[in-house]
C-alpha cells in the first residue's frame, strides 16, 4: 500500500509553527485542490492548533512524501518551517499514525477526545471534494472506529487534566445538583473563562462574573449566561455564592480570611468553596482552616491532574492494544480484496470451457437437445463452482484469515492459470 | 426442612461475603461489567436469607427472635435488606461493601453458632414480639447504615479538606449525596424505632406482669429515639446541614450503641429473653 502520511505536531515544532501552519477549512480545501492537481489520488488533511497532518495515495504509486511537504510549504508559507519539523510516514506506518491521532494517545493532552471530531470532519471535507476512494475511506471509518473504541474500552479520555476541569471536579465531589447552586467567578482571563465556561456546561444554578475591567467581564458573563458583580463591590456579595472560583493576575490578595469567614458566618455554616487558581493566590491561604469552606489553590489542583495524567498514560497499552486489532482487521479486509477477481476469473474460465464444448456441439444435436445440455452444463458448473465460490466470498466479506484467504487465492490462480484474466480487475488495489 | 435449613445456614455466610467480594472489588477497580452483577448477587443473597427465615419460622414454629444468634441473623438481612431499598432508590451503587461487611460479620457469627431452638418460652412464640422485635431490628438498622454514611462522609470530608485525592475521593459519590443518605436512613430507621415503641408500649404491659415503665431498655430506647427525633427535627425545620448533622447522627450512633450493651449487661430488665 503506497499511503504516505506527514504530520507536524507537538512533538516535531514550537507553538508559534504549529499555530502558523493552522489551516482553516477554505484553506484546507484550497490545498487539497492543489495536491488532487498534483500527483495525489486520494487525501485527507488534519489541521487543529496542535497539529497539521496530511495523508494521500500518490498516483503512481510511489511512496514520496516530500511532495507533500513541499506542496504544504509553498501553500502556507510560515517564516522558520523545515522540511525537518516533519514527520513522515508511509504504509502501515502512517495507518498506525493516524489511529494514534485518532485515538488520542498521540495528543498533547493526553486522551483528549477533540481530535476524533477534528479527524471525521477532515475525512468529511475530502469526501465532499471527491478526493477519497473505498481503500481511504476503510482507513478512516476504522480510525473512528479506534477512536470511539478508546473512549468506550478505555479511560484515556476520563478524570480532569486541566486545572480549571480539576476545580469543577471537585466542585463535583462536594455538591451533589450543580443545577442548585451558585458560582463567582472573579477574573475573566483565560483561566477564569475556562472555568466560568465549564462551570456552565456542569449545569450550574447561577453564575456570576466578577473583573476590575467590566467589559471582559460583561463578555464572559454574556457567553455563559451569567450576572456581572462589580469589582468594588465584590466583598459584599461572596455569602451569596457557593462555589467561588479566582483566578486573577492581581499581585495581592483580593479577599483574606477573616471576610471568607464572615461570609461563612451569614451562609449560617452552608458549605463554600474557594478554587484560587491565580498566581500568585488572590485568596489568604488560611481560609483553609475555616470548617465547612473548602479551599483548594494551584498545587492542591496540580496534585489532581498529574493523577489523572498518570492514569491516562497507564491507559496507553490498552488503545495500544485496540490500535493493533483495527489494523490487524483492515489488513485482512485489505488483502481480501484479491478475491472477489479471482472468484470472477475462475466463473469466467469455467463458463469458457463451457462454451467452447457446446459450441462443439451445437451442430450435431437438435436444438432442444442442445437447450438441455446447455442448461445441464450451467447447472453443473454452478454446482462444481458453489463451494469456492461461497468460502471465497464469505472471506473477503468478513476480512478474517487473510493468511488462508491469500493461498486460496493464489492455488486457484495456480491451478487454473487465472493471473491474466484477473489482472483488469485487480486494477483498483494496486494502484494502492 | 431441617436439612435445608442447615445447610442454608452454611451457604449464606458464604452468599455474603460473595456479595461484599464483588461490592468491594467494584470499588477498588470500578468495573462497568460488576455495576449489575453486584446488585443481582445482593438480591439473590436476600432471597436466600429471607427463605432461611421463613423456613425457620415455620420448622421451629416460632419467629427466630428466640436467642442472640437468631437476632443476629436478622440484624445482618435487615442492614443489609435496608441497605438494597437504599441502592435501588438513589441508585447509588459505591458504598455497598461499607455496609455488608456489616452484614457479613453479623451472618458468619450466627451461621457459627445458631441451635435448633424447638422449645422456647411461650412468649416468644408470641407473633406481636415478632413485629415489635424485627421493627426495632431494621430501626437500629437503619441508624447503623446512617452511621456509616457518617463516617463516610468524614472521611471524604477529611480527604477533600487535606488534598487527599484517592481511592475515596475517586470511588464516594458527593458529600451532599452521602450526607442525604445518611439523613434518609436515620429517618427511616426513627420511624421503624417509633413502631417498634409504639407495639412495645400498647403490648408489652398485658404479656409481661413485671412490666415496667421505667424499665432501663425501654428508658435507653427512649433516649435513642429521642436524640434521632430532637436531630431529624433540627435537620428538617432549622438550619442544621452538613457536618453538624453528621456529627449529631453519630453522635446518637455511639449513644445508642452503649444504651444497648448498658441496658443487655449492667442493668437487670424483664426485657430479656436471653
Amino acid at each position: 500500500m503506497n499511503l504516505v502520511g506527514i504530520s507536524l505536531n507537538h512533538k516535531t515544532s514550537p507553538l508559534e509553527l504549529r499555530e502558523a501552519l493552522h489551516l482553516n477549512r477554505e484553506e484546507i480545501i484550497s490545498l487539497i485542490n492543489r495536491i488532487k492537481s498534483g500527483n495525489f489520488s486520494e487525501g485527507v488533511v488534519i489541521s487543529t492548533c496542535n497539529r497539521t497532518e496530511l495523508f494521500g495515495f500518490p498516483k503512481d504509486g510511489t511512496i514520496d512524501s516530500d511532495f507533500l511537504i513541499q506542496q504544504l510549504i509553498e501553500f502556507k508559507p510560515v517564516a522558520g518551517i523545515k522540511p525537518e519539523h516533519f514527520n513522515r510516514f508511509f504504509s502501515c506506518g502512517a495507518i498506525k499514525h493516524l489511529f494514534s491521532v485518532a485515538s488520542g494517545i498521540d495528543s498533547m493532552v493526553l486522551g483528549d477526545s477533540q481530535i476524533l471530531g477534528q479527524v471525521k470532519d477532515a475525512f468529511e471535507i475530502s469526501s465532499d471534494l471527491n478526493f477519497s476512494g473505498s481503500i481511504s475511506s476503510r482507513i478512516f471509518d476504522t480510525a473512528i472506529k479506534v477512536g470511539r473504541r478508546a473512549i468506550k474500552e478505555t479511560t484515556i479520555g476520563e478524570g480532569a487534566v486541566t486545572v480549571s476541569y480539576a476545580a469543577v471536579q471537585v466542585v463535583e465531589k462536594i455538591f451533589a445538583n450543580l443545577n442548585k447552586k451558585s458560582a463567582l467567578v472573579i477574573g475573566a482571563g483565560e483561566t477564569g473563562e475556562l472555568a466560568a465556561i465549564h462551570l456552565h456546561d456542569k449545569g450550574i444554578g447561577k453564575i456570576a462574573i466578577s473583573n476590575r475591567t467590566i467589559s471582559k467581564a460583561e463578555e464572559l458573563a454574556a457567553k455563559v449566561h451569567g450576572e456581572i458583580i462589580p469589582f468594588q463591590f465584590l466583598k459584599e456579595h461572596i455569602y451569596n455564592f457557593d462555589i467561588i472560583i479566582s483566578a486573577t493576575s492581581s499581585e495581592n490578595l483580593i479577599l483574606t480570611a477573616d471576610e471568607i469567614r464572615s461570609a461563612v458566618k451569614k451562609r449560617r455554616g452552608a458549605m463554600m468553596v474557594i478554587m484560587d487558581i491565580a498566581v500568585p493566590r488572590d485568596i489568604d491561604a488560611a481560609t483553609r482552616e475555616i470548617d465547612g469552606v473548602f479551599y483548594h489553590d494551584m498545587d492542591s489542583l496540580k496534585v489532581i491532574v498529574d493523577q489523572n495524567m498518570q492514569k491516562r498514560r497507564e491507559q496507553i497499552p490498552l488503545v495500544e492494544k485496540i490500535i493493533i486489532e483495527e489494523m490487524i482487521n483492515f489488513y485482512s479486509w485489505y488483502n481480501a480484496l484479491d478475491v472477489v477477481p479471482t472468484i470472477k476469473a475462475m466463473r469466467n474460465f469455467f463458463d469458457d470451457i463451457r462454451m467452447d464444448e457446446l459450441n462443439k456441439l451445437k451442430h450435431k444435436i437438435s436444438e432442444e437437445d442442445y437447450s438441455k445440455v446447455e442448461d445441464m452444463t450451467k447447472r453443473m458448473i454452478g454446482r462444481l463452482l458453489h463451494n469456492p465460490t461461497v468460502k471465497l466470498r464469505e472471506y473477503a466479506e468478513t476480512g478474517d484469515n487473510s493468511k488462508e484467504v491469500t493461498t486460496n487465492s493464489l492455488i486457484l490462480k495456480e491451478l487454473f492459470k487465472l493471473g491474466n484474466n484477473s489482472n483488469n480487475s485487480n486494477q483498483e488495489k494496486e494502484t494502492h | 426442612m431441617l436439612n435445608t435449613i442447615i445447610t442454608i445456614n452454611i451457604l449464606l455466610p458464604i452468599f455474603y461475603l460473595c456479595s461484599f467480594a464483588v461490592y468491594l472489588y467494584d470499588f477498588l477497580w470500578e468495573k462497568k461489567l460488576l455495576s449489575n452483577a453486584k446488585r443481582i448477587a445482593l438480591f439473590l443473597t436476600l432471597l436466600l436469607h429471607l427463605f432461611y427465615l421463613l423456613a425457620r419460622t415455620i420448622e421451629y414454629d416460632h419467629p427466630p427472635i428466640t436467642s442472640k444468634f437468631e437476632i443476629f441473623s436478622i440484624i445482618a438481612f435487615s442492614i443489609c435488606f435496608s441497605y438494597f431499598l437504599l441502592e435501588l432508590l438513589t441508585d447509588i451503587r459505591g458504598t455497598g461493601s461499607f455496609i455488608l461487611l456489616i452484614s457479613l460479620i453479623f451472618q458468619l457469627i450466627s451461621s457459627l453458632f445458631v441451635t435448633n431452638n424447638y422449645v422456647v418460652p411461650e412468649v416468644l412464640r408470641n407473633r406481636l414480639l415478632g413485629l415489635h422485635v424485627i421493627n426495632a431490628l431494621l430501626g437500629y438498622s437503619g441508624i447503623t447504615i446512617s452511621a456509616v454514611y457518617g463516617l463516610l462522609y468524614m472521611t471524604l470530608y477529611k480527604n477533600i479538606k487535606s488534598n487527599k485525592f484517592g481511592l475515596i475521593f475517586d470511588r464516594l459519590p458527593s458529600l451532599e449525596i452521602l450526607e442525604r443518605l445518611n439523613y434518609f436512613s436515620a429517618v427511616i430507621g426513627f420511624i421503624l424505632l417509633t413502631v417498634a415503641i409504639t407495639i412495645g408500649i400498647i403490648w408489652l404491659p398485658a404479656a409481661f406482669p413485671n412490666f415496667s415503665y421505667m424499665d432501663p431498655k425501654l428508658v435507653g430506647t427512649l433516649l435513642v429515639w429521642l436524640v434521632y427525633g430532637y436531630g431529624i427535627i433540627r435537620k428538617t425545620f432549622t438550619d442544621w446541614y452538613g457536618k453538624k448533622v453528621v456529627i449529631f447522627s453519630l453522635v446518637g450512633f455511639v449513644f445508642a450503641i452503649v444504651s444497648l450493651i448498658a441496658t443487655n449487661t449492667l442493668a437487670k430488665t424483664f426485657h430479656s429473653f436471653y
